[in-house]
């Protein structure tokens, strides 16, 4: 590689010079017309070069000989998973009880119309999941009974637990709206009875 | 010194230059096709070949390899006599090159919809094709190093350096990548598995980008612009500089598309600080690009060719600087999975390649056809409809990308999930998917204004078959033996094809030789099995039908995704995968965990039947698109001894002599399946697809949890 020393040696003659930004052409480099100017290559440039060279060292030499924990990512989701576990609220305390204000059932319409409508439709007719407007029940018809299913599931019939997505009131609220609102209703569809009768 | 007479023939450059412009606008019809089918999901009609996971293959693969690819043979069959003063080695194998690469591109426009595919993003085409591509590859190759051999210039201009790169590592990357035993004509297991599979397949995927839509583009850049522009290169020493670094430096950045997933901490590391090195010799192309235009900026108000060189190395620009942040693994927590990406590579595809090609398709045409570009205000138009198309392509995906990337990482104040069902992510974004098909719209359109522009150009002058040049003889000897470092090297081109090879073999070896060889890089894990037959033959119609350009199958070790999709995916979890299956997009939600009944994707066979009947019907605003076919045919279930066969070669453990009697165990495992929707109301046969491809996603993930021991009978 020629460098500026060299260029300096060498005698002017060696050179034309581009009339437009009054730099020098390099001699003998012409191809198909094009010629080629030598400048100096922008110091921003280098040194954007040699700081990105830089932190690639750090990281490797910090991943590698310090095995720092915030580039293993095993470490990384142990810190994530305790430090939600840290600051989780407390489990709120409440009793399993039909909830009938306006805004819970509302909340409960809610969380029915994103995920349980999923397998239940959004009027409860039933497709997956059974009917949810008719009294006929397959684990029972008290908000206990529907409360435990959306805890521990159905897995067998598909039915997930969701103890782990759903807080104890959004469960609640849920259940409460099916009981209060769906139960008794008339769906666009209805699924078969399932289960037994409930009077 | 006596000159020599010569012609060049422009014939092989018109030939690729129709081929750019035609496979062009076919790319950008079906990429504009699925920008729609992702908005109305019913526009496939339920036509198995028409489905999103079947065109977007060929969407990629049309831009990719018909139109960049055929882009850059045009400008290198017209740069590289003119470069080297002699014309084309042979003409014969030019066009052995041209047809050959037109029939591979048409067996892949109808394999691809047809669901014949590897499975593997951006090398789906089938081992014959594969084959086919490998020796057209070293037919071009020995054509551009034979023209070298017999040049009548000493040194080679760094556009050359370019295409030798390209040739080098393209050849390399599609035969290390392609190897796999095939079980018929048509269908094929690749040799690697897994995380494996996936280090190779991103080693592969992210050089496709560098040595097939950058350094040839950048090699055109470096003949087109100067010529277009008529002024001198910037800097040599600077050409110089970057080559060197960015052919070496960006191989290596191949597992920055695995952060976060189960590839060892050491490889990602690797993937991310090589990345970040790029930056520097990726900005040394822009910066010789532009800076060659100092001195010149007012012909570029003038000239449309120049404004889209223009904002052809500014869109470089940007995602070269945009690549390495997103490789920041910080960055990528957000980005992946999301339409970040998608805006990403088409600032690239649709900036850089795009407008490079156009700017270059707009230069040759009249020089081709010794006449003047028809009209110059259509040429304009062309470049603001690009320029606008391009914003309104990428604005709204970057921003659909953030939004569903936080929608999917927020929790509520108790610590649920804010929005634990998936559609409600998707639903939040889909007005900027009609944003995004406008643009492509625009896009288009400008392309069509390009078509009519150049025809119209074509017509109005005579085609120039060839042009006379002359220039003396080349005496190696000449020079004396007093040059020193680079410009030797420049004045003998296999040395610097040599070098260019070990170059760019460095960063594969030292990311491969570790990952295949040492066992810690692949923990076992003792109760993972082979697929079943039936889950096999279920995993092929995954393939088929391109479940993974929407679904992933990697849970990251964070805590939103393990919470929403089931524990994070292990690199042992991966190991019978032929092939890994990890996807890029989640269009849908992931599936890595989708069979585990204690998990929280869990769902049961009967609601997967009604899925892929009407997905609608299972989640109301879902954009999946229906699959009434896998419920109509019958699982070809001839195949299943050759696919175990096969498996045994790639040593997946089934036991000796099993393919014979797999049928066995794939039918009664139809039966359960088939008898378990029948009791629950659905109507369904034994023999159908459907039930293979249930029978696959209700085994995903579930190795882990698996207590029962071999699922094999034994003899």
């Amino acid at each position: 590689m020629t460098t500026d020393k060299d260029h300096i040696k060498k005698s002017d003659a060696e050179y034309e010079i581009d009339t437009l930004t009054n730099k020098k052409l390099l001699k003998d480099h012409e191809y198909d017309g094009i010629r080629e100017l030598d400048n100096q290559l922008p110091s921003w440039w280098k040194w954007l070069f040699i700081i990105t060279i830089v932190f690639s060292v750090v990281y490797l030499i910090r991943l590698w000989v310090f095995r720092a924990d915030d580039l293993i990512q095993r470490k990384e989701f142990d810190k994530e998973m305790a430090n939600a576990k840290a600051n989780a609220p407390k489990v709120e305390t409440i009793e399993i009880a039909l909830l009938t204000d306006a805004t819970s059932l509302a909340n409960g319409k809610e969380t029915w119309t994103k995920i349980c409508a999923v397998c239940h439709l959004v009027d409860g007719g039933g497709l997956v999941g059974p009917n949810m407007t008719d009294n006929y029940w397959i684990h029972g018809n008290t908000i206990e009974d529907l409360f435990n299913v959306t805890t521990t599931g159905v897995i067998e019939k598909g039915m997930i637990s969701y103890k782990d997505q759903f807080s104890v009131r959004q469960r609640l609220e849920v259940t409460s709206y099916i009981l209060t609102e769906l139960v008794g209703s008339t769906p666009a569809v209805a699924k078969e009875p399932q289960g037994e009768l409930y009077e | 010194m006596e000159l020599q007479k010569f012609t060049y023939d422009n014939r092989l450059s018109r030939l690729f230059m129709n081929a750019t412009i035609f496979w062009g606008l076919i790319g950008m019809v079906v990429g504009l096709t699925i920008a729609l089918e992702m908005i109305f999901p019913h526009l496939s009609g339920g036509i198995s070949w028409l489905s999103f996971g079947r065109l977007r293959p060929l969407h990629t693969n049309a831009v990719i390899f018909a139109f960049v690819g055929n882009g850059m043979f045009t400008g290198i069959y017209y740069s590289t006599p003119r470069l080297l003063k002699t014309p084309m080695f042979s003409e014969m194998l030019g066009k052995i090159h041209f047809w050959g690469w037109q029939l591979i591109i048409v067996a892949a426009a109808i394999t691809l919809p047809l669901g014949i595919t590897v499975g593997k993003e951006y090398a789906e085409l089938e081992w014959p094709i594969d084959i086919a591509i490998a020796l057209i590859w070293v037919v071009f190759g020995i054509n551009l190093i034979m023209t070298m051999v017999k040049r009548r210039v000493k040194h080679i201009y760094v556009a050359i350096w370019f295409y030798i790169a390209t040739f080098v590592t393209v050849a390399v990357l599609h035969i290390v990548n392609s190897i796999s035993v095939p079980v018929s004509l048509l269908k094929s297991y690749p040799i690697y598995a897994g995380i494996q599979d996936a280090l190779v397949q991103w080693w592969y995927g992210h050089n496709a980008v560098a040595f097939f839509l950058t350094t040839p583009y950048l090699g055109l850049m470096y003949y087109f612009l100067p010529k277009a522009a008529n002024r001198p290169v910037y800097s040599y020493k600077l050409s110089i500089i970057h080559f060197w670094a960015l052919i070496f430096l960006y191989i290596w950045a191949g597992p920055h598309h695995l952060l976060y997933s189960a590839l060892p901490d050491w490889a990602q590391a690797l993937g991310v600080v090589f990345s970040v090195m790029l930056i520097a010799p990726s900005w040394g192309g822009m910066i010789n690009g532009l800076l060659t235009l100092r001195g010149a900026w007012d012909k570029v108000r003038e000239s449309p060719v120049l404004k889209m060189f223009v904002v052809a190395i500014t869109a470089y620009g940007m995602s070269t600087f945009e690549g390495p942040m997103l490789s920041l693994k910080s960055v990528n927590a957000i980005s992946h999975f999301t339409d970040w990406t998608i805006a990403h590579v088409h600032i690239g595809a649709l900036g850089w390649n795009g407008m490079l090609t156009f700017g270059m398709l707009y230069w040759l045409m009249p020089r081709l056809y010794n006449t003047k570009l028809y009209s110059i205000k259509m040429a304009n138009a062309h470049f603001w409809l690009a320029t606008t198309g391009m914003l309104f392509f990428a604005i709204p995906l970057y921003f659909a990308g953030f939004t569903q990337s936080l929608m999917w990482k927020e929790f509520t104040e108790e610590g649920y999930l804010q929005y634990p069902n998936f559609i409600e992510t998707v639903v939040q974004i889909l007005p900027m998917y009609y944003l995004r098909a406008f643009g492509g719209v625009l896009y288009l359109t400008g392309v069509v204004l390009m078509i009519i522009n150049l025809i119209k150009t074509a017509k109005a002058g005579l085609f120039v078959v060839s042009e006379e040049d002359q220039a003396p003889a080349l005496h190696t000897a000449d020079g004396h033996g007093k040059e020193k470092g680079h410009r030797l090297v420049e004045s003998k081109p296999i040395l610097f094809t040599i070098l260019v090879l070990i170059a760019i073999l460095i960063g594969g070896i030292i990311e491969f030789v570790p990952m295949f060889m040492v066992k810690s890089n692949v923990p076992t894990i003792a109760n993972v099995q082979p697929y079943t037959p039936l889950e096999l033959q279920g995993r092929d119609i995954y393939l088929r039908e391109g479940c993974y350009n929407c679904h992933s199958q990697m849970v990251r070790p964070f805590r939103s995704e393990v919470e929403r999709y089931g524990d994070y995916t292990k690199a042992g979890e991966t190991v019978y995968d032929h092939p890994f299956q990890f996807g890029s997009r989640r269009t849908g939600p992931d599936l890595a965990r989708s069979g585990v009944k204690s998990g929280p994707m869990y769902k049961p066979d009967s609601w997967h039947y009604n899925h892929f009947l009407e997905p609608q019907k299972m989640v109301a605003q879902s954009i999946m698109p229906p699959y009434p076919w896998l419920i109509k045919n019958d699982l070809d279930i001839s195949t299943t001894p050759r696919k175990i066969k096969v498996m045994q070669i790639l040593g997946v453990p089934y036991p000796e002599g099993y393919a014979d009697k797999a049928n066995d165990d794939l039918k009664k495992q139809a039966n359960k399946i088939a008898q378990g929707l029948r009791d629950g109301g659905i109507q369904v046969e034994d023999t159908k697809e459907v039930i293979a491809l249930i029978a696959y996603i209700q085994r995903l993930g579930t190795d882990i949890y698996n207590t029962e021991g071999s699922k094999f009978s034994e003899k």
